[in-house]
Protein backbone atom coordinates (compact mmCIF):
# COMPACT_ATOMS: atom_id res chain seq x y z
CA UNK A 1 0.00 0.00 0.00
CA UNK A 2 1.43 2.93 -0.79
CA UNK A 3 1.46 6.03 1.81
CA UNK A 4 1.38 9.61 0.91
CA UNK A 5 3.84 11.72 1.93
CA UNK A 6 1.10 14.08 3.00
CA UNK A 7 -0.42 11.79 5.57
CA UNK A 8 2.72 12.48 7.71
CA UNK A 9 2.64 16.22 7.51
CA UNK A 10 -0.05 16.51 10.44
CA UNK A 11 2.18 14.64 12.59
CA UNK A 12 5.07 16.92 11.67
CA UNK A 13 3.23 19.65 12.17
CA UNK A 14 2.52 19.07 15.99
CA UNK A 15 5.97 19.54 17.48
CA UNK A 16 5.47 22.77 15.94
CA UNK A 17 2.82 23.33 17.33
CA UNK A 18 3.47 21.87 20.80
CA UNK A 19 6.19 24.24 20.69
CA UNK A 20 4.20 27.57 20.22
CA UNK A 21 2.27 26.88 23.26
CA UNK A 22 5.22 27.50 25.09
CA UNK A 23 5.63 30.65 26.92
CA UNK A 24 8.81 32.04 27.86
CA UNK A 25 9.84 33.40 31.21
CA UNK A 26 8.05 36.82 32.26
CA UNK A 27 6.81 39.01 34.70
CA UNK A 28 3.09 38.93 35.81
CA UNK A 29 0.74 41.58 37.60
CA UNK A 30 -1.35 40.61 40.28
CA UNK A 31 -4.45 40.31 38.40
CA UNK A 32 -2.71 37.36 36.42
CA UNK A 33 -1.11 35.24 38.84
CA UNK A 34 -1.47 31.59 39.88
CA UNK A 35 -3.43 30.44 42.55
CA UNK A 36 -2.95 26.72 44.15
CA UNK A 37 -4.74 24.96 46.94
CA UNK A 38 -2.43 26.59 49.66
CA UNK A 39 -2.06 30.05 51.06
CA UNK A 40 -0.18 32.11 48.48
CA UNK A 41 1.78 35.01 49.12
CA UNK A 42 -1.07 37.34 47.60
CA UNK A 43 -3.06 34.80 50.64
CA UNK A 44 -0.93 36.23 53.26
CA UNK A 45 -0.48 39.98 52.06
CA UNK A 46 -4.35 40.20 52.14
CA UNK A 47 -4.93 38.52 55.38
CA UNK A 48 -1.97 40.51 57.22
CA UNK A 49 -3.35 43.56 55.64
CA UNK A 50 -6.87 42.51 57.18
CA UNK A 51 -5.41 41.53 60.76
CA UNK A 52 -2.98 44.91 61.08
CA UNK A 53 -6.06 47.13 59.37
CA UNK A 54 -8.46 44.98 62.72
CA UNK A 55 -5.53 45.76 65.10
CA UNK A 56 -5.67 49.91 63.99
CA UNK A 57 -9.42 50.10 64.12
CA UNK A 58 -9.21 48.60 67.81
CA UNK A 59 -7.14 51.49 68.59
CA UNK A 60 -5.07 48.70 70.99
CA UNK A 61 -1.57 49.92 70.08
CA UNK A 62 -2.74 53.47 71.63
CA UNK A 63 -3.03 51.95 75.02
CA UNK A 64 0.42 51.03 75.40
CA UNK A 65 2.76 52.79 77.61
CA UNK A 66 5.35 54.00 74.88
CA UNK A 67 5.20 55.33 71.89
CA UNK A 68 5.87 53.96 69.30
CA UNK A 69 4.81 50.61 71.31
CA UNK A 70 7.35 47.65 71.45
CA UNK A 71 6.08 44.80 69.89
CA UNK A 72 7.13 41.04 69.69
CA UNK A 73 6.09 39.01 67.13
CA UNK A 74 5.68 35.66 68.68
CA UNK A 75 5.10 32.30 67.10
CA UNK A 76 2.25 31.98 64.26
CA UNK A 77 2.17 27.89 64.87
CA UNK A 78 1.11 25.99 61.96
CA UNK A 79 -2.17 23.89 63.39
CA UNK A 80 -3.38 22.37 60.05
CA UNK A 81 -2.80 19.22 58.12
CA UNK A 82 0.01 20.52 55.44
CA UNK A 83 3.13 20.73 56.33
CA UNK A 84 4.00 24.18 55.38
CA UNK A 85 7.68 24.95 55.92
CA UNK A 86 8.79 28.15 58.20
CA UNK A 87 9.47 30.43 55.13
CA UNK A 88 5.55 30.12 54.63
CA UNK A 89 4.79 30.76 58.30
CA UNK A 90 7.53 33.72 58.85
CA UNK A 91 5.93 35.03 55.14
CA UNK A 92 3.11 36.24 57.20
CA UNK A 93 4.98 37.04 60.11
CA UNK A 94 7.29 39.29 57.88
CA UNK A 95 4.40 40.95 56.10
CA UNK A 96 2.13 41.78 59.43
CA UNK A 97 5.65 43.35 60.59
CA UNK A 98 6.29 45.20 57.35
CA UNK A 99 2.72 47.28 58.10
CA UNK A 100 3.18 47.43 61.35
CA UNK A 101 6.65 48.97 61.29
CA UNK A 102 5.76 51.52 58.04
CA UNK A 103 2.48 52.71 60.34
CA UNK A 104 4.73 53.97 62.52
CA UNK A 105 2.88 52.80 65.18
CA UNK A 106 5.68 49.82 66.46
CA UNK A 107 9.15 48.88 66.91
CA UNK A 108 9.53 45.16 66.59
CA UNK A 109 11.96 42.32 67.03
CA UNK A 110 13.05 40.68 64.04
CA UNK A 111 15.61 38.58 65.23
CA UNK A 112 13.94 37.87 68.45
CA UNK A 113 15.93 38.42 71.81
CA UNK A 114 15.86 42.29 70.87
CA UNK A 115 13.00 43.77 72.81
CA UNK A 116 13.33 42.70 76.12
CA UNK A 117 10.27 43.77 77.73
CA UNK A 118 7.96 44.27 75.10
CA UNK A 119 4.90 46.22 75.78
CA UNK A 120 2.49 44.07 73.24
CA UNK A 121 3.30 40.11 72.04
CA UNK A 122 0.94 39.03 69.10
CA UNK A 123 0.92 35.20 68.12
CA UNK A 124 -1.37 32.63 66.77
CA UNK A 125 -2.05 29.69 64.65
CA UNK A 126 -3.32 28.79 61.78
CA UNK A 127 -5.96 25.87 61.63
CA UNK A 128 -8.11 24.78 58.68
CA UNK A 129 -11.33 22.68 57.51
CA UNK A 130 -11.51 20.29 55.02
CA UNK A 131 -15.03 19.91 52.82
CA UNK A 132 -15.03 17.29 50.02
CA UNK A 133 -17.85 16.60 48.10
CA UNK A 134 -18.55 14.62 44.90
CA UNK A 135 -15.04 15.63 43.10
CA UNK A 136 -14.96 19.07 44.15
CA UNK A 137 -13.02 19.44 47.64
CA UNK A 138 -12.66 23.04 49.43
CA UNK A 139 -9.96 23.77 51.94
CA UNK A 140 -10.57 26.73 54.86
CA UNK A 141 -7.61 28.25 56.20
CA UNK A 142 -8.81 30.10 59.55
CA UNK A 143 -5.71 32.66 61.19
CA UNK A 144 -6.09 33.74 64.42
CA UNK A 145 -3.96 35.82 65.84
CA UNK A 146 -4.35 37.60 69.73
CA UNK A 147 -2.36 40.85 70.78
CA UNK A 148 -1.65 40.37 74.41
CA UNK A 149 0.15 43.45 76.92
CA UNK A 150 2.71 42.71 79.52
CA UNK A 151 0.84 40.99 82.15
CA UNK A 152 -0.39 38.31 78.89
CA UNK A 153 -3.83 40.39 78.93
CA UNK A 154 -5.14 39.72 75.27
CA UNK A 155 -6.31 43.25 74.19
CA UNK A 156 -6.80 42.23 70.43
CA UNK A 157 -7.92 39.08 69.04
CA UNK A 158 -9.49 38.58 65.36
CA UNK A 159 -9.70 36.07 63.10
CA UNK A 160 -9.91 35.27 59.39
CA UNK A 161 -10.59 32.83 56.41
CA UNK A 162 -9.45 32.38 52.87
CA UNK A 163 -11.12 29.29 51.42
CA UNK A 164 -9.87 27.61 48.25
CA UNK A 165 -11.83 25.05 45.86
CA UNK A 166 -11.07 23.01 43.35
CA UNK A 167 -12.48 20.47 41.42
CA UNK A 168 -10.47 17.07 40.75
CA UNK A 169 -11.13 16.10 36.44
CA UNK A 170 -13.12 12.58 35.78
CA UNK A 171 -9.76 11.54 34.04
CA UNK B 1 -49.40 17.48 18.67
CA UNK B 2 -47.52 14.26 19.47
CA UNK B 3 -46.72 13.25 22.84
CA UNK B 4 -43.01 13.52 21.31
CA UNK B 5 -43.43 16.94 20.89
CA UNK B 6 -45.12 17.83 24.23
CA UNK B 7 -42.14 15.51 26.27
CA UNK B 8 -39.45 17.89 23.91
CA UNK B 9 -41.38 21.16 25.16
CA UNK B 10 -41.78 20.37 28.84
CA UNK B 11 -38.16 19.50 28.88
CA UNK B 12 -37.29 22.38 27.23
CA UNK B 13 -39.61 24.69 29.63
CA UNK B 14 -38.01 23.18 32.44
CA UNK B 15 -34.62 23.66 31.56
CA UNK B 16 -35.30 27.57 30.85
CA UNK B 17 -36.78 27.52 34.26
CA UNK B 18 -34.05 25.93 35.89
CA UNK B 19 -31.37 28.08 34.13
CA UNK B 20 -33.02 31.09 35.08
CA UNK B 21 -33.43 30.19 39.10
CA UNK B 22 -30.34 29.39 39.05
CA UNK B 23 -28.91 32.72 37.61
CA UNK B 24 -30.99 35.25 39.34
CA UNK B 25 -30.33 35.26 43.02
CA UNK B 26 -31.15 38.92 44.73
CA UNK B 27 -31.26 40.17 48.48
CA UNK B 28 -33.31 41.87 50.31
CA UNK B 29 -32.49 44.23 52.65
CA UNK B 30 -33.62 46.08 55.97
CA UNK B 31 -32.02 49.04 58.07
CA UNK B 32 -33.54 51.53 59.71
CA UNK B 33 -35.25 54.81 58.24
CA UNK B 34 -34.07 57.27 59.96
CA UNK B 35 -30.03 56.25 60.51
CA UNK B 36 -28.72 57.06 63.58
CA UNK B 37 -25.23 56.95 61.96
CA UNK B 38 -23.96 59.82 60.73
CA UNK B 39 -21.91 59.51 57.50
CA UNK B 40 -19.01 62.13 56.00
CA UNK B 41 -19.90 61.48 52.20
CA UNK B 42 -17.43 62.41 50.19
CA UNK B 43 -17.87 63.67 46.56
CA UNK B 44 -15.95 61.71 44.28
CA UNK B 45 -14.38 61.96 40.80
CA UNK B 46 -14.96 58.68 38.61
CA UNK B 47 -12.97 57.38 35.65
CA UNK B 48 -14.77 54.85 33.85
CA UNK B 49 -13.33 52.60 30.92
CA UNK B 50 -14.86 49.35 31.77
CA UNK B 51 -19.16 50.13 31.33
CA UNK B 52 -19.55 46.44 31.32
CA UNK B 53 -18.33 46.39 35.48
CA UNK B 54 -19.80 49.90 35.50
CA UNK B 55 -23.31 48.77 34.72
CA UNK B 56 -23.52 45.74 37.37
CA UNK B 57 -21.33 46.38 39.96
CA UNK B 58 -21.45 50.51 40.81
CA UNK B 59 -19.81 52.77 43.68
CA UNK B 60 -22.73 54.23 45.46
CA UNK B 61 -20.71 56.78 47.60
CA UNK B 62 -17.69 57.39 50.33
CA UNK B 63 -17.91 57.50 53.84
CA UNK B 64 -14.93 58.90 55.22
CA UNK B 65 -13.67 59.05 58.89
CA UNK B 66 -10.70 59.13 61.19
CA UNK B 67 -9.57 56.39 64.08
CA UNK B 68 -8.59 56.63 66.96
CA UNK B 69 -4.38 55.62 65.65
CA UNK B 70 -5.55 59.14 63.54
CA UNK B 71 -5.28 57.05 60.45
CA UNK B 72 -7.95 58.17 58.11
CA UNK B 73 -10.37 55.20 56.89
CA UNK B 74 -12.86 55.22 54.31
CA UNK B 75 -15.76 52.95 53.59
CA UNK B 76 -17.12 52.57 49.70
CA UNK B 77 -20.95 51.15 49.44
CA UNK B 78 -20.70 49.49 46.06
CA UNK B 79 -24.29 48.04 44.78
CA UNK B 80 -24.92 45.11 42.43
CA UNK B 81 -27.53 46.72 40.15
CA UNK B 82 -27.52 43.13 37.88
CA UNK B 83 -29.75 40.30 39.44
CA UNK B 84 -27.07 37.86 39.41
CA UNK B 85 -23.85 37.25 41.65
CA UNK B 86 -21.24 39.42 40.40
CA UNK B 87 -17.22 38.58 40.90
CA UNK B 88 -14.76 41.82 40.60
CA UNK B 89 -11.71 42.98 42.86
CA UNK B 90 -10.45 46.29 44.38
CA UNK B 91 -7.82 47.65 45.61
CA UNK B 92 -7.25 50.96 47.68
CA UNK B 93 -3.85 53.34 46.75
CA UNK B 94 -2.79 56.08 49.45
CA UNK B 95 -1.24 59.41 48.80
CA UNK B 96 0.24 61.74 50.72
CA UNK B 97 -0.49 65.40 51.58
CA UNK B 98 2.01 65.74 48.58
CA UNK B 99 -0.39 63.73 45.91
CA UNK B 100 2.81 61.03 46.45
CA UNK B 101 1.57 57.43 46.53
CA UNK B 102 2.72 55.47 49.72
CA UNK B 103 3.62 51.61 48.61
CA UNK B 104 2.31 49.52 51.30
CA UNK B 105 1.29 46.16 51.42
CA UNK B 106 -2.69 47.30 52.25
CA UNK B 107 -2.68 48.18 48.59
CA UNK B 108 -3.27 44.91 47.66
CA UNK B 109 -6.24 43.83 45.49
CA UNK B 110 -8.91 42.29 47.29
CA UNK B 111 -11.54 39.76 45.64
CA UNK B 112 -15.25 40.37 46.42
CA UNK B 113 -18.54 38.42 45.11
CA UNK B 114 -21.68 40.84 45.69
CA UNK B 115 -25.37 39.10 45.05
CA UNK B 116 -27.35 40.40 42.78
CA UNK B 117 -28.95 43.67 44.22
CA UNK B 118 -26.65 43.64 47.01
CA UNK B 119 -25.21 46.63 48.44
CA UNK B 120 -21.56 46.03 49.86
CA UNK B 121 -19.54 48.30 52.03
CA UNK B 122 -15.68 47.86 51.18
CA UNK B 123 -13.42 49.44 54.27
CA UNK B 124 -9.95 50.24 54.24
CA UNK B 125 -7.52 52.26 57.24
CA UNK B 126 -4.65 54.07 56.47
CA UNK B 127 -1.25 52.74 56.23
CA UNK B 128 0.16 55.52 58.03
CA UNK B 129 -1.00 59.02 60.13
CA UNK B 130 0.80 61.08 56.58
CA UNK B 131 -1.91 59.19 53.89
CA UNK B 132 -4.76 61.76 53.38
CA UNK B 133 -5.97 61.00 50.06
CA UNK B 134 -6.88 57.69 48.42
CA UNK B 135 -7.88 56.19 44.88
CA UNK B 136 -10.36 52.84 44.63
CA UNK B 137 -9.71 50.74 41.73
CA UNK B 138 -12.06 48.14 40.26
CA UNK B 139 -11.81 45.11 38.21
CA UNK B 140 -13.96 42.51 37.02
CA UNK B 141 -12.99 39.42 37.76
Amino acid sequence: MKIKSRSYLPLLLCPLLLGGCATPAHRVDDQRKLNSIAPTTDDYALIAGQMVQSMFESGALDKSPHKPANLCVGKIKNDTRYQFDDLNINELSKKIRTILNQSGKTITDVTGGAITEPDFTLSGKIIDKYVTQGRRKQHTYIFQLSLTDSQARAVWEDEKEVTKQETKPLF
Amino acid sequence: MSTHNSLFLISVASLAVSLFQCGCSTMNTLEPAQPVAQRQMLSDKRVITDTSLYGRVRPVGINVATVSTGFLQIQVEVQNLSSSVQLFAYRIEWFDANGMIIHTLLSTWIDRQIQGGETLSLTGIAPTETAKDFRIKFVSK
